[in-house]
């Protein structure tokens, strides 16, 4: 008995190292592949990137709390708005209108947060559904504010810092400014999980009741990590507009609700670096694919029935098992 | 009369209309989740399916009553296999289910575009009959919806609270586990409900197909709406399912007279919101 909870104990500490040295790699490589790469392969890597972000915030909340949202397509969407409409209203610099991406995001989290959160399973999944829906119709609608389906485009000013001036239309620059974000995102994800707040969410997924139990205010946790969530979709929406220098109620649509959740069930709930996997594969699937067949979404649908049949773990999770036991 | 009375009251009956439409669906959608515990984001789009056989049907046979039966015998052949070789392992887990079925609406939303086309299609109007109500002339074939809708509504009332197979069906909806335990064939239950809800959303895509534009997404409306009704009424609850689908659509309807489409969907959405503060559950969940 003892012996067994040891050996359990241990292998989680290797199971969370194993998960580090691949995070510390994989932004390594990164970090060389800006030197590197041709301008189009830059540019998806680019993309990737910011989908790492997006796919690490929506972990808090599914693999993390155990919190199902089909809504986040709305996160994403206020981030992106709120750093393209801020730049074009207020004249401010690239840097200033990711504040109110942030502010965008933690706004309308707190506010669906509290309204979804203490919902039970089937009523949280479908409420954020409702949430998307209604927020991508009235985006399609309010074509004064959005642009509507065409969208609206913005021209990014220079940020000149210590006499260098940093231009978000070089490309290269570009590239080593969303990585810059995605390492403080992994950087400060890491530490709110390592957190003792992170291990009340961790219990709060592996058994709610008794988290509720032992005094803990369930509904306040589970509030907080949708919050953090939210912020940090809403941040990876904004660095999609800046990157795009564009804002369109596309964002909206209910393709970057789906997309979190199937990068997170591809590359492994509840590790934060195990969702990137999932993000580089679907991105590459979807660059190619899209390419080749019109209607690839057949294919997504399949892919999405196999994984939940096989491993809701994801191939991080599937490869530490094989590998540990 | 005054003009914006008879204005509002043509309002009132068109959304009273939808919401008989939207009542089967939503019925399905709650009688599917209450047995078999799946979350069936696919129904809008077999309510899609529905609507683009019927426009093949109508093509083949020049005969829109004859799709009313067509539809839904091959609705079964394929909600019944769907069921038992795709959705069984996802029941009980209800964002597993979800997303499951996400995938499947994306299979059906993709082969209705590669069949169909995505160029919304109309169906003509197979009862071109109209009556002058109020001094508004108002179609006969929505009359004749409302006719058929209750008719089905009765029929499934009448299969669920005065059968035997009916009470079995409830029987499985409050306790599965029970139910399995006194010898019901829980297996026949799940295929049976789950093909019962699919031919109700397809049934009532056949009858909106006439007097709404045929599309392949048009699915995403009547799935956004059917959720709401779903979870102001309870879920799982089929009264208030019912109840919730009539009154909103008749309150959509109302205020369609002097707000915008999107703004009325909205004003619903807060009236869900409000409910759901005041009930998590619903307003007639048990």
């Amino acid at each position: 008995m003892r012996k067994k909870e040891k050996m359990r104990l241990e292998r989680g500490v290797r199971e969370k190292s194993t998960v580090k040295y691949f995070a510390i790699i994989f932004l390594l490589l990164l970090l060389v592949m800006g030197m590197v790469l041709p301008q189009g392969a830059r540019s998806l890597v680019i993309h990737v990137m910011i989908f790492c972000i997006l796919a690490m915030g929506y972990d808090i909340s599914l693999g993390f709390t155990n919190q199902c949202s089909l809504g986040h397509s709305v996160f994403f969407g206020i981030g992106a708005y709120g750093a393209v409409l801020s730049i074009l209203h207020l004249h401010i610099g690239f840097l200033p209108s990711l504040f109110f991406s942030l502010l965008g995001g933690f706004i309308l989290g707190t506010l669906t947060g509290f309204i979804s959160v203490r919902l039970s399973e089937a009523y949280f999944v479908i409420v954020t559904a409702i949430f998307f829906g209604v927020f991508h119709l009235l985006a399609m609608d309010m074509t004064w504010l959005t642009g509507g389906d065409d969208g609206l485009s913005v021209n990014l000013q220079t940020l000149s810092v210590g006499g260098i001036s940093i231009s978000l239309y070089d490309q290269r620059v570009n590239y080593y400014f969303v990585l810059v974000f995605l390492i403080l995102s992994y950087l400060a994800l890491d530490r709110i999980i390592r957190s003792p707040m992170g291990k009340i969410f961790v219990s709060i997924r592996e058994n709610e009741k008794r988290v509720q139990f032992l005094g803990y205010n369930v509904y306040r946790y589970k509030l907080i990590a949708f919050i953090v969530s939210g912020v940090f979709s809403a941040l990876s929406g904004g660095l999609y507009g800046l990157t795009l220098r564009y804002g369109s109620a596309d964002f909206f649509s209910f393709h970057w609700s789906i997309m979190p959740v199937v990068w997170c069930l591809i590359g492994g709930l509840g590790t934060l670096a195990g969702p990137w996997i999932g993000v580089v594969i679907m991105s590459l699937f979807q660059y190619y694919v899209s390419a080749w067949w019109t209607y690839y979404l057949i294919l997504f649908g399949i892919i999405i029935l196999l994984i939940l049949r096989i491993s809701r773990k994801g191939i991080l999770g599937y490869v530490l098992s094989r590998r540990l036991s | 009369m005054p003009e914006i009375v008879s204005t509002v009251l043509f309002l009132f009956i068109n959304g009273l209309i939808w919401g008989l439409i939207v009542a089967l669906i939503a019925l399905g959608l709650t009688l599917i989740f209450g047995v078999m515990g799946i979350v069936n984001m696919a129904h809008g789009d077999i309510y899609m399916a529905g609507a683009v056989l019927s426009f093949y049907v109508v093509g083949m046979f020049g005969n829109f009553w004859l799709s009313l039966i067509l539809v839904p015998v091959i609705v079964i052949l394929f909600a019944a296999p769907l069921e038992r070789l795709v959705l069984r392992p996802y029941e009980g887990y209800h964002s597993t289910s979800m997303i499951a079925t996400v995938g499947i609406s994306f299979i059906i939303q993709q082969i209705a575009l590669g069949i169909y086309g995505g160029i919304p299609k109309k169906i003509s109007n197979p009862w071109p009959m109209s009556f002058n109500f109020l001094g508004v002339d108002y179609p006969g074939y929505r009359f004749l919806v409302a006719f058929i809708s209750i008719l089905i509504l009765a029929g499934l009332w009448l299969f669920l609270y005065r059968t035997s197979y009916g009470i079995l069906v409830r029987a499985s909806m409050q306790d599965r586990e029970m139910a399995s335990a006194m010898g019901i064939d829980v297996n026949k239950i799940l295929i049976t409900t789950f093909v019962l809800g699919c031919v109700l959303a397809a049934v009532g895509g056949v009858l909106a197909a006439p007097i709404y534009q045929v599309f392949y997404l048009m699915g995403h409306d009547v799935i956004l709406l059917s959720f709401i009704v779903v979870i102001i009424g309870g879920l799982g609850s089929l009264k208030g399912t019912l109840i919730a689908a009539l009154a909103l659509c008749s309150i959509e309807g109302v205020m369609a007279s002097f707000l915008s489409p999107v703004q009325a969907k909205a004003a619903i959405f807060i009236i869900m919101i409000v409910v759901l503060m005041r009930r998590p559950r619903g307003l007639f969940a048990e």
